[in-house]
């Protein structure tokens, strides 16, 4: 080695490697990370998927729950921006939960991180595709086009193809750009707000399917009939602000690092609070919960009730309302890819994985690997959903809840466990690193075990079973305990982890 | 002199890294070995915070350089750098000019499913847009000795003497022969008279680019004209021989001439049949690069 080398070396250290990028061209705003947040949450998406299973848990109490459901997420958003600023890693959960209760809880953090997200793609692959067939149905004329997704081998394949698609995008290292981000969101927001305003000036008309009256009732949520179907509801209503607590995140990468990303989560929640009321309301108003025809409540219609209500309500535009579900769930499928690629990839790289998880592509810089495991998962979590269920939409939604719960309920104590020796320094600490995550660490594994333990009556969800336990039960619990085998599997060929050496706890 | 060379850690990064090294050879030029790390965005990309993966994307790029020097012989002088940038291209093609280099090389293939077919996006972008010349390893270099032969590829355009002036600038600095060739897609009767009318082009543009100074009298007695032809470029590539060693210069308004914007298909055509590497100079660099040098001789591939 020449000396040449050895100064080489010594002038890519990190920060020589980090100064010379110089202004970072790629930082925000205030509105860019609102666009930010209300992309990751996907509102179209989010509002078609759980609109339904939520009403048939807690049918009009629909607004209430998905005020209260946004308390838990706020709570716990509290705690992950501590462990994020405290320990910003690509493992997230899973380091955080590995660093405060040390290698196995820390896997089993990850592991639901990572079913979370799997489950959301083959989700969201599976609504692209219902609105795909739809709209070419819409675009031709031909409504026996939109019936083609009804074609259980079709189905698959197109939705495989999706998956497929996305996860050659994000293999490739391509992402939706700021411009496409900028106009997605607004037109999301755009169509929510035409359909409602359609649907309340049918209700104003006399021409809605079921008007039904707005009344106080449906802001309480003690109205609610038990604490099964509270539970059940809240489960959910996490589900539709999950990817909210991004905003709050986003420290450096903004152009006023102690305003902006605050500032951002508010605007963020207030205007996702704004248009799920409005939908929500508008919906009840115009259909009820009715199990009948357009009903709200019609089983038939839990799966995608956009699908359903788009065509009456706003007639020959429900096209654009077809458009605005199928640009936001196919570039949620993309951009959710990034998210168990990055954690298997952590993972991988703190041994906790096989090697290759941790491997970074030479020519594409990203996880390749872990980008491939994970849409191979998800392909295989849609095929046997798809065949064994019923609804293999609404059940996968609820299922995707409960693991939702799983993760940031331990993402959450592991915030209030981490910090434990901080938590009584300061009225700001006590809130944001103790109080706050032990509530909505707590509330949420609460909502994880009631809706676990509901959903094994065979009746559950869309009512779909195995062996006479419900499905989402089956789903539910399966994931978590594949993940416990692969758990031990793991410890038995790559014991390094758990044995508490390559991230040992505490700082 | 400094040549950049587009690094990434796979098979195009090492035939690269041996480019650059034969070239520096015999020149004794430093290497700057350039890992493009892309921007990691808050955009598109849902449930997953950047700051984690952007310390573990730099963290891999930090060992791939590692490798990238110990690939590098101990007579040659490198350095490693990382940039941050969206465009691979446009993050080389930056480091190029605020590093000052005089060559930017990278591996021209492709690396998707087509590869022996296409040249990369990296490789035809920089075609587009970079001010400083390109050297293009093809699939499998391997070889790091100095160069043995420069050939120029000629047109019959105007500004072809300025390209020229650098080929002869490039051979007299390593003291190698060099030749001038007309590659010509020619179809039927007229290819002798066209063969011959290039001939006698490619002679008189070299004795007008032949400097007067002594290292290029020297030069005069190697330098060799040939005329390749067939019913393509690829046929007229494979009608001339090629040493190991050997680079071809061409100047990317002859390319452009072929088809104007189409100059990375013209490209890909000549490197896809070419068994050697190329060196594209942009058009209007051999005057840019004549203004420079009066100020500062030692350095560039112009004759001095």
């Amino acid at each position: 080695m020449s000396t040449e080398h050895v100064t080489a070396k010594a002038s890519h250290d990190p920060h020589a490697g980090l100064s010379a990028k110089g202004l970072k061209a790629g930082s925000v705003g205030l509105i860019g990370a609102v666009v930010i947040g209300v992309s990751c949450i996907a509102p179209a998406y989010t509002l078609t998927a759980a609109l339904g299973p939520t009403v048939a848990e807690v049918g009009v109490q629909l607004p209430a729950i998905f005020l209260v459901g946004f308390i838990p997420m706020l709570l716990v958003a509290f705690g992950y921006r501590e462990l994020n600023n405290a320990m910003p890693d690509a493992g997230t959960s899973f380091t955080w939960a590995s660093r405060a209760f040390g290698p196995w809880i820390g896997w089993m953090g990850g592991w639901g991180l990572i079913a979370a997200t799997i489950i959301v793609l083959s989700n969201l692959a599976a609504v692209a595709v219902d609105f795909f067939y739809l709209m070419l149905a819409q675009l031709s004329g031909n409504p026996e086009l939109a019936d083609l997704t009804l074609n259980l081998p079709l189905n698959i394949a197109t939705t495989l193809v999706f998956i497929a698609l996305a996860c050659w995008i994000s293999y490739r290292g391509m992402e939706t750009t700021k411009g496409v981000q900028y106009v997605l969101v607004a037109f999301q927001l755009l169509v929510l707000g035409w359909f409602a305003v359609a649907a309340f000036s049918h209700v104003a008309n006399g021409t809605a399917f079921d008007a039904t009256a707005i009344t106080p009732e449906w802001f309480n949520p003690f109205a609610v009939e038990s604490f099964s179907a509270f539970a059940a509801g809240v489960s959910l209503s996490i589900f539709i602000y999950w990817g909210w607590d991004v905003t709050l995140t986003m420290n450096e990468e903004t152009r006023n690092p102690e305003k902006t990303p605050g500032r951002a989560a508010t605007v963020t929640v207030l205007v996702i609070v704004v248009i799920y009321m409005t939908v929500a309301l508008a919906t009840l108003a115009y259909a009820g919960i009715g199990q009948e025809g357009l009903g709200a409540g019609n089983p038939e219609n839990q799966g995608s009730i956009f699908a359903v209500l788009a065509g009456p309500v706003m007639g020959p535009f429900a096209i654009l309302m077809s458009l605005a579900i199928l640009s936001s769930s196919a570039a949620s499928l993309q951009s959710t890819f990034v998210s168990p690629a990055r954690t298997l990839l952590a993972m991988g790289h703190y041994k906790a994985l096989p090697t290759q998880f941790g491997k970074i592509s030479p020519t594409f810089k990203s996880p390749s690997y872990a980008t491939i495991a994970a849409a191979i998962a998800a392909a295989g979590f849609y095929v046997i959903t798809r065949t064994t269920s019923e609804n293999a939409l609404w059940d996968t939604i609820t299922a995707l809840g409960m693991m939702i719960c799983f993760y940031y309920g331990i993402t959450a104590l592991a915030c209030v466990w981490f910090f434990r020796a901080e938590a009584f320094s300061g009225a700001r600490a006590f809130f944001f690193k103790f109080l706050s995550p032990l509530l909505g660490g707590v509330i949420l594994l609460v909502m994880f075990f009631k809706t676990a333990y509901d959903s094994m009556d065979p009746a559950y969800g869309s009512g779909s079973s195995v062996g006479g336990i419900g499905l989402v039960f089956v789903l539910g619990m399966g994931v978590i305990l594949l993940g416990v085998v692969l758990m031990l599997v793991m410890y038995k060929i790559r014991p390094e982890f758990f044995k508490g050496k390559v991230l040992p706890r505490g700082y | 002199m400094r040549y950049v060379v587009g690094y990434s850690a796979n098979a195009r990064g090492h035939d690269a890294v041996n480019l650059a090294v034969a070239l520096a050879r015999g020149r004794g030029a430093s290497l700057d070995l350039v890992l493009v790390v892309p921007e990691v965005q808050q955009f598109g990309a849902a449930h997953a915070p950047k700051a984690g993966f952007e310390t573990l994307l730099n963290e891999q790029a930090r060992d791939w350089l590692d490798e990238a020097l110990a690939l590098v012989p101990a007579d040659v002088p490198a350095e490693a750098h990382i940039r941050n940038g969206d465009s691979d291209a446009q993050a080389l093609i930056e480091a190029a000019e605020e590093l000052g280099a005089d060559v930017l090389v990278i591996g021209a293939t492709s690396t998707g499913l087509f590869k022996r077919f296409t040249i990369g996006s990296v490789a035809s972008s920089l075609l587009h847009a970079s001010t400083v010349p390109v050297a293009l390893a093809p699939h499998g270099y391997h070889r790091m000795e100095a160069l043995t032969r420069i050939s120029c590829g000629l047109g019959t355009r105007a500004g072809a003497e300025k390209l020229l002036d650098f080929a002869v600038g490039m051979a007299a600095n390593r003291k190698v022969p060099l030749r001038v060739v007309s590659l010509l897609a020619l179809d039927g009767g007229k290819s002798a008279d066209a063969a011959e009318a290039a001939r006698e082009y490619a002679e008189k543009a070299l004795a007008a680019a032949s400097p007067v100074d002594p290292s290029g009298v020297q030069l005069a007695a190697k330098t060799d004209v040939a005329v390749a032809q067939g019913r393509s470029i690829e046929e007229a590539v494979d009608d001339l021989d090629w040493e190991d060693g050997e680079v071809l210069v061409i100047g990317s308004s002859r390319l452009a001439q072929a088809r104007s914007i189409f100059l990375g298909s013209t490209a890909n055509r000549i490197l896809r049949a070419l068994p050697v590497p190329m060196l594209v100079v942009p058009s209007g660099y051999e005057l840019k690069h004549h203004n420079h040098s009066t100020s500062n001789d030692t350095s560039g591939e112009a004759p001095q």
